[in-house]
C-alpha cells in the first residue's frame, strides 16, 4: 500500500548486495560532489527547516504542562519539563499496543517470506504457463488498493469468525504485502546466474537445496528489502485494524494512536507524547541498522 | 487516567449522536412519532404501549457472546464509568449469581462507536447487550431480528415498568415495542454563555432574535467571537438549524420530514433558517475558524471556556464536559437559557430540540438473556440514578425530580429538567430521526452550507433530492 | 555423478560481494552443457500454490466480491440482496464521485509535482558524499519513521486552529485543507523518494559530467542535460510509487478532513469509507470499491505497459 512499487528491469543487472548504494569505488572522485553548490546547500538546510519545526514542536509541547499548551506559544521551549504526558499515555496501555504491532509485525514478514520466497523462485526457474499466470496475477495485484476490497473482507473475516482478532489483521495485511515483495524478490532471484543452478544441478542437488543453499543466499538483499517493506505495511497499516478489529485485545498502535485523538482531544501534549512514543522504537532500529534499514528501503524501489 | 475531557470527549455521547458522525449512526424515527408532545416525554401512566405476554426472549440463545460472560458494548467517554461501575455491582450482585452471569464492559472509543456496532454486530463476536440512541439507531437491528424485544419484560414488571418516563422509555423502542432500556441521562440542546464575559460587557441572555443580534454586535466590539461552534463536526451545526427551523416554522415542519415526506425541505421555514445561518456566518458570529474547530476533541469547549467565544448551543452534557476540563468556569461561570424565539415565527420558546437519553438493548443472540436483562435491570435501581444525578445528568426515571438536590449543581439540573417537562414540543435530533442512508448526505449538505459551499436556496434544493 | 566442479564452492560463500560479478550479466559465456540437465534441477510450479492460494483467497476473492456486492443492497447485518444494477446507476449519477475523482487526480498531481521536485533535489544533493551531506540526510529520514497515522496526528495537533503552531483555519478552508494532505503526505514520504534519488544519482557513470566539463557545461547545465535525463528509471520508479501511494491517503483524510469542508476533501477511498461505514450502504460502497479496483488496475496496465516491469523474462531471454 503505502509504498507499492515495482521493480523496475534494470538496464545494468546490478548487486543484489544488502548495500545497493555502496559507494563505487571511484564515486569520491566525482567532481560534481566535491564543489561546494551553496545554492542547494541553502535549499537543504530550507528543508531542514520544515523537517525539524514539526518534529521540535511535538518534542517540545510533550513536554508541556496541559494548562500551559493551552495558552503558551507552542513554539517557546517548555519553561518546567514535565513527564507527566509521557506517564499518561504509557498509562493509556501503550505496551499493550506497541506489543500487538510486534506481533502483527513478525508474522506478516514471517508469511509474507514463507509463501513469497518460492513463488518468486518458481516464478523465475521454472518457465511454464503456470509459473508465467501466477507472476502476472502478482503484477496486477500491485495496484489493488487494499481500501477497495475492505467491505468484501471484512464480510470474509466475519465469516471466518476472526472479526476482532490478531489474524484479521495479519491475514490480509501479509496478503497485500505480497505482489511488491514477489515482484522484489523475482527482480533479485533472476540475477542469479544460471550457470550456478546449472553447477548445482550437475552435483545432483535437489530443487530444495538449490533454494536454501544458493538462491536465498544470492537474494538477501531482495530478501532484506522484502522484510523491511512487509514489516513498515504492518507498522503503517490502519485500514485494516480499524475496520477488523474492535476491542482493547488486539488493538494494534496505528489503531490506538487514532483513538487518542478523542480520549485526549485537546490535550495536546499527550496527543504528541503518544506520537513521540510511537516513534521510539523504530528511531531505535533507525540508530542501531540505518545502513540496513536504509539500503532494504532503496530495494523497494527497485534498485 | 485523569479524563482529560468531560464525557463527551468521544463526541456526543449522550446526546445527539454518535460522536462525529450522527452520520453514521441512529436513524429513523420511532415507528413515525415526530415532536414529542410533553405528555408523551414526561406524562406518567401512559400505558399504550404495554402488552401482556411472557418474558421476551426473542429467540434461543447460542451462539451470542457464549458462555455465562455477557459482553457490553458502551460509547466509551468519560460518562462510561457509570456503566463501569455498575458492572462492578452487578457482578457482585445476587442477581449475578441466580442468572448464572457476568457482564464485561467494552468501552467503544466514541467517534466510531456506529461503525464499530454495526461491523462488530454482523459478526460473530457481536456484543450481548448494547448501547444505543434508541428509535432510529437500532432500526436495522430490529428488522434483522438481532435485538431483543423488552415489551414483555417490562410489562411483567412493575418495578421496571414505573422506574422509567413512559415516553422516554418508548422512545428507545420501534413501532409501539421497546427494545431499550434507558441508561443515561436526558439529553436536550441548551443556549450556554460565559456569565462573566456577559457582566463583563453588561449583557444580558437574548430571548429574541434581536436581542441575539444586539448581542452579538456588542461582543464583536469587545473582539470576543459571540458563538463558540466546533464546525468539524458537522452535527453542531445541524443542532443550529434545528432550532432555528423550530423557531422560525414551529416543529411540524421537521415532523413533516421525519415522516419521510422530503418535500418538507421546502417549507419556507428552512429556507429562512438556511439563510438566518448564512447571515450569521457573514456576520462573523462563529468566528473566522469555526469550520476548522471540532467539538469531539474538546476544541469548542475549551474556546467557549477559555472566553475567547461568549455562548455555545450544545447539548445538556456541556455542562459535564465543562465539569470535567474546566471546573472553575463549569461552576463559577457557565449560564445556560433556551434558544431564543424569532420574531414573527411559529415555534414556542420552550420547544425543545434534542435526544431522549441512551438505551441499553439486548442482542437476540446474547448467551444468557436472563442475566443480561437482569443487568439492565440495574438501570432502574435508584443507586444508578444518583450515580447519573451526581455527575450532571438527569436521570429518565420517575424519581428524578426528587434527586435533582443532589446533583452537583442543582440550579442547572432543575433548569433542564423543567425544560424538559414543560416543553410543548420536543423534536428528535434530525440524523437520528431520518434514516442513515439520508443523514450521512443531509450532514455532509448542512456543513457545505456552514462552510459556504453551497447557498441556502441550493442547500434547500439539495435536501429535496434526499429520499 | 559427482563430478568435482569449479563452482562447486558452498554457494554462502558467493553471497554478498561475489554476488556482483556472478550476477552482473553481461553477456553469457556460450555453455558447453546441454540445456535438459539444468532443467532436472527445476522447481514444481506447486511451489508457488501456497503463495498463488493465499493471495487469492485474502486479494482476489475480495475483489470478485466487491463486484458481486456492487449489484447487491446490504446493510451490513443479514445477507445482501440482489438489486441489479442500481448502485452503479447510483454511481454514474452521483456528482460526489466526479468531484471526488477529480479531487484524486488533483491531489495525485500536487503530490507528484511537491515530491518529485524537492526528493530530486536533495536526492542529487545527497548523493555528494561530504560529511554534512551526510549528517543531513540522515535527519531528513527521520519523518518516514512515524507511521502515517502518526503523522496525521502530529499535523492535526500542530494545526489546530486554536492551540497549534499554525492558528488558522487551515483545516476548515478547502484550499488549506487540501495543501495540508499535500504537504503532510510529502512530509512523510519525501525522505523515502529522497533516497532513491541518491541511489540513482550515485550510479551516473562520473565520465558524463568528466565530458560535459571539458565541453565546458556548468553545474546547472550539467544537472539538466545529464543528471536529469541519468535519473530517468529513478523518476519512473518513483513516480509509480506515488501514484500508487496516493490512494493511502485515506487516514491522512480520515483523521485531518474527514472529507471536509464539506466534500472538498473527499478522494475516493474516503467516499467509499463513508458509504460503507457510515451510511452502510454497503452495496454501493462496493460499487465504489469496484470502480476503484477498475481504475487501478487500467492504471497498473498502462503503468506495466509504460515502464516494461513485466518483462521479467527480458534479461534472460534467449538463454
Amino acid at each position: 500500500m503505502s509504498h507499492d512499487t515495482l521493480p523496475r528491469p534494470r538496464p545494468r543487472p546490478g548487486t543484489t548486495g544488502e548495500r545497493p548504494t555502496g559507494p563505487p569505488p571511484a564515486g569520491h572522485r566525482r567532481h560534481w560532489t566535491k564543489r561546494a553548490n551553496p545554492l542547494a546547500g541553502l535549499g537543504s538546510i530550507l528543508w531542514l527547516v520544515v523537517v525539524l519545526v514539526p518534529i521540535y514542536a511535538m518534542l517540545s509541547a510533550s513536554l508541556t504542562s496541559q494548562d500551559k499548551a493551552l495558552t503558551g506559544n507552542p513554539l517557546s521551549p517548555p519553561t518546567s519539563p514535565t513527564l507527566d504526558n509521557y506517564n499518561t499515555v504509557l498509562n493509556s496501555g501503550f505496551g499493550h499496543l506497541l506489543g500487538n504491532t510486534a506481533i502483527v509485525a513478525l508474522a506478516v514478514v514471517g508469511i509474507v517470506l514463507v509463501l513469497s520466497v518460492p513463488l518468486a523462485y518458481v516464478a523465475v526457474r521454472t518457465r511454464n504457463r503456470w509459473s508465467g499466470l501466477a507472476f502476472r496475477l502478482f503484477l496486477l495485484g500491485v495496484a489493488i488498493p487494499a481500501q477497495a476490497v475492505v467491505v468484501p473482507l471484512y464480510l470474509l473475516i466475519a465469516k471466518l469468525d476472526l472479526y476482532d482478532s490478531l489474524l484479521a489483521v495479519i491475514l490480509p495485511t501479509a496478503a497485500f504485502a505480497m505482489p511488491v515483495s514477489v515482484l522484489v524478490l523475482v527482480g533479485t532471484l533472476r540475477d542469479v546466474s544460471e550457470e550456478l543452478y546449472e553447477a548445482m544441478a550437475l552435483d545432483g542437488a535437489s530443487p530444495q537445496r538449490m533454494l536454501f543453499q544458493l538462491a536465498v543466499p544470492m537474494a538477501k538483499g531482495g530478501i532484506s528489502t522484502v522484510v523491511i517493506y512487509a514489516a513498515l505495511q504492518a507498522w503503517n497499516g490502519f485500514l485494516f485494524p480499524l475496520i477488523f478489529t474492535q476491542s482493547d485485545g488486539p488493538r494494534v498502535l496505528t489503531l490506538g494512536l487514532f483513538n487518542y485523538v478523542s480520549q485526549f482531544g485537546v490535550n495536546i501534549p499527550a496527543l504528541l507524547a503518544s506520537v513521540v512514543l510511537s516513534g521510539v522504537p523504530i528511531f531505535a532500529v533507525y540508530l542501531v541498522a540505518r545502513r540496513a534499514l536504509v539500503g532494504g528501503l532503496m530495494g523497494v524501489g527497485g534498485k | 487516567m485523569e479524563s482529560i475531557n468531560g464525557r463527551s470527549n468521544g463526541g456526543r455521547p449522550t446526546g445527539g449522536g454518535p460522536g462525529e458522525g450522527p452520520s453514521e449512526g441512529p436513524s429513523g424515527s420511532p415507528g413515525g412519532r415526530r415532536a414529542f408532545s410533553r405528555r408523551w416525554v414526561l406524562g406518567a401512566g401512559a400505558t399504550t404501549l404495554l402488552t401482556t405476554g411472557l418474558t421476551a426472549c426473542g429467540s434461543d440463545g447460542d451462539s451470542g457472546g457464549g458462555g455465562d460472560t455477557l459482553t457490553a458494548f458502551v460509547y466509551g467517554d468519560d460518562a462510561a464509568k457509570i456503566q463501569q461501575t455498575a458492572v462492578d455491582r452487578f457482578n457482585r450482585s445476587g442477581a449475578a449469581k441466580s442468572a448464572k452471569g457476568r457482564v464485561k464492559l467494552e468501552r467503544i472509543p466514541g467517534a466510531e462507536y456506529p461503525a464499530k456496532l454495526r461491523t462488530a454486530m454482523g459478526s460473530p463476536s457481536a456484543p450481548d447487550i448494547f448501547f444505543n440512541w434508541g428509535g432510529g439507531s437500532i432500526r436495522d437491528y430490529q428488522e434483522a431480528k438481532q435485538v431483543v424485544d423488552l415489551t414483555d419484560t417490562i410489562g411483567n414488571d412493575p418495578a421496571l415498568k414505573s422506574a422509567f418516563l413512559p415516553a422516554v422509555l418508548a422512545a428507545g423502542g420501534l413501532g409501539g415495542r421497546n427494545y431499550g432500556i434507558p441508561m443515561r441521562g436526558m439529553q436536550p440542546v441548551i443556549l450556554f454563555y460565559n456569565k462573566s464575559v456577559f457582566a463583563e460587557h453588561k449583557l444580558r441572555p437574548p430571548t429574541t432574535w434581536d436581542q441575539l443580534q444586539d448581542v452579538n454586535a456588542k461582543l464583536k466590539k469587545a473582539g470576543i467571537t459571540p458563538f463558540a461552534l466546533g464546525g468539524a463536526d458537522t452535527w453542531t451545526e445541524l443542532m443550529w438549524l434545528e432550532y432555528l427551523v423550530d423557531r422560525i416554522g414551529g416543529p411540524e415542519v421537521f415532523a413533516k420530514i421525519q415522516e419521510g415526506d422530503a418535500s418538507g425541505w421546502g417549507d419556507p421555514a428552512v429556507l429562512k433558517a438556511a439563510e438566518t445561518v448564512k447571515e450569521l456566518i457573514d456576520d462573523g458570529a462563529f468566528g473566522s475558524k469555526f469550520s476548522s474547530v471540532a467539538y469531539t476533541n474538546g476544541g469548542a469547549p475549551a474556546v467557549f471556556a477559555k472566553g475567547k467565544a461568549a455562548m455555545h448551543l450544545m447539548g445538556s452534557w456541556e455542562y459535564s464536559t465543562q465539569l470535567g476540563k474546566f471546573p472553575s468556569f463549569a461552576k463559577n461561570n457557565l449560564g445556560w437559557c433556551a434558544f431564543p424565539t424569532v420574531e414573527g415565527g411559529a415555534g414556542d420558546i420552550r420547544n425543545v430540540v434534542g435526544n431522549p437519553t441512551n438505551y441499553w438493548s439486548v442482542n437476540t443472540r446474547a448467551g444468557n438473556k436472563d442475566a443480561a436483562i437482569a443487568f439492565l435491570k440495574d438501570c432502574a435501581s435508584r443507586t444508578y440514578a444518583r450515580a447519573l444525578v451526581a455527575n450532571g445528568d438527569i436521570p429518565a426515571t420517575s424519581n428524578a425530580a426528587e434527586l435533582l438536590d443532589s446533583s452537583p449543581n442543582p440550579e442547572f439540573a432543575k433548569f433542564q429538567y423543567g425544560m424538559v417537562e414543560k416543553a410543548p414540543a420536543f423534536t428528535l435530533s434530525w440524523d437520528q430521526a431520518v434514516g442513515s442512508d439520508v443523514a450521512t448526505p443531509m450532514l455532509t449538505e448542512i456543513n457545505k452550507l456552514f462552510v459556504g459551499k453551497s447557498s441556502p436556496s441550493e442547500f434547500v434544493s439539495a435536501l429535496k433530492e434526499l429520499k | 555423478m559427482s563430478a568435482p566442479s569449479p563452482t562447486r564452492t558452498p554457494p554462502g560463500d558467493r553471497a554478498g560481494e561475489h554476488a556482483e560479478p556472478a550476477g552482473s550479466g553481461g553477456p553469457h559465456r556460450p555453455r558447453s552443457r546441454p540445456r535438459p540437465r539444468a532443467a532436472a534441477g527445476r522447481p514444481h510450479a506447486a511451489w508457488a500454490l501456497p503463495g498463488v492460494l493465499f493471495f487469492t483467497f485474502f486479494a482476489v476473492v475480495p475483489m470478485g466480491l466487491a463486484f458481486y456486492l456492487s449489484f447487491t443492497s446490504w446493510d451490513g447485518l443479514g445477507d445482501p440482496e440482489p438489486v441489479g444494477l442500481d448502485n452503479w446507476r447510483k454511481l454514474l449519477d452521483d456528482d460526489r464521485l466526479v468531484q471526488s475523482l477529480w479531487l484524486t487526480v488533483l491531489l495525485t498531481a500536487a503530490s507528484w509535482v511537491f515530491q518529485t521536485v524537492i526528493a530530486l533535489l536533495l536526492g542529487v544533493w545527497a548523493a555528494g558524499r561530504q560529511r554534512n551531506r551526510a549528517v543531513l540526510s540522515a535527519i531528513f529520514f527521520v519523518p518516514f519513521l512515524l507511521s502515517s497515522t502518526a503523522i496525521a496526528l502530529l499535523f492535526y495537533a500542530l494545526l489546530d486552529p486554536n492551540f497549534g503552531i499554525i492558528q488558522e483555519n487551515t483545516l476548515g478552508s478547502s484550499g488549506g485543507a487540501f495543501l495540508a494532505i499535500v504537504f503532510v503526505g510529502g512530509w512523510q514520504f519525501i525522505p523515502f523518494h529522497t533516497l532513491l534519488y541518491q541511489g540513482g544519482a550515485r550510479q551516473i557513470p562520473e565520465v558524463l559530467y568528466q565530458a560535459a566539463a571539458i565541453d565546458g557545461a556548468g553545474r546547472y547545465r550539467q544537472f539538466f542535460s545529464i543528471t536529469l535525463p541519468q535519473l530517468r528509471h529513478t523518476i519512473t520508479t518513483s513516480t509509480v510509487l506515488m501514484v500508487v501511494g496516493s490512494l493511502t491517503y485515506f487516514e491522512t483524510v480520515l483523521i485531518l478532513t474527514k472529507g471536509g469542508p464539506g466534500t472538498d476533501t473527499a478522494i475516493l477511498p474516503y467516499l467509499m469509507y463513508e458509504a460503507g461505514f457510515k451510511s452502510y450502504d454497503f452495496g454501493y460502497a462496493s460499487a465504489i470499491a469496484s470502480f476503484l479496483v477498475l481504475a487501478a488496475t487500467g492504471l497498473s496496465l498502462i503503468l506495466v505497459r509504460l515502464t516494461g516491469f513485466g518483462g521479467m523474462r527480458s534479461t534472460r531471454e534467449g538463454m
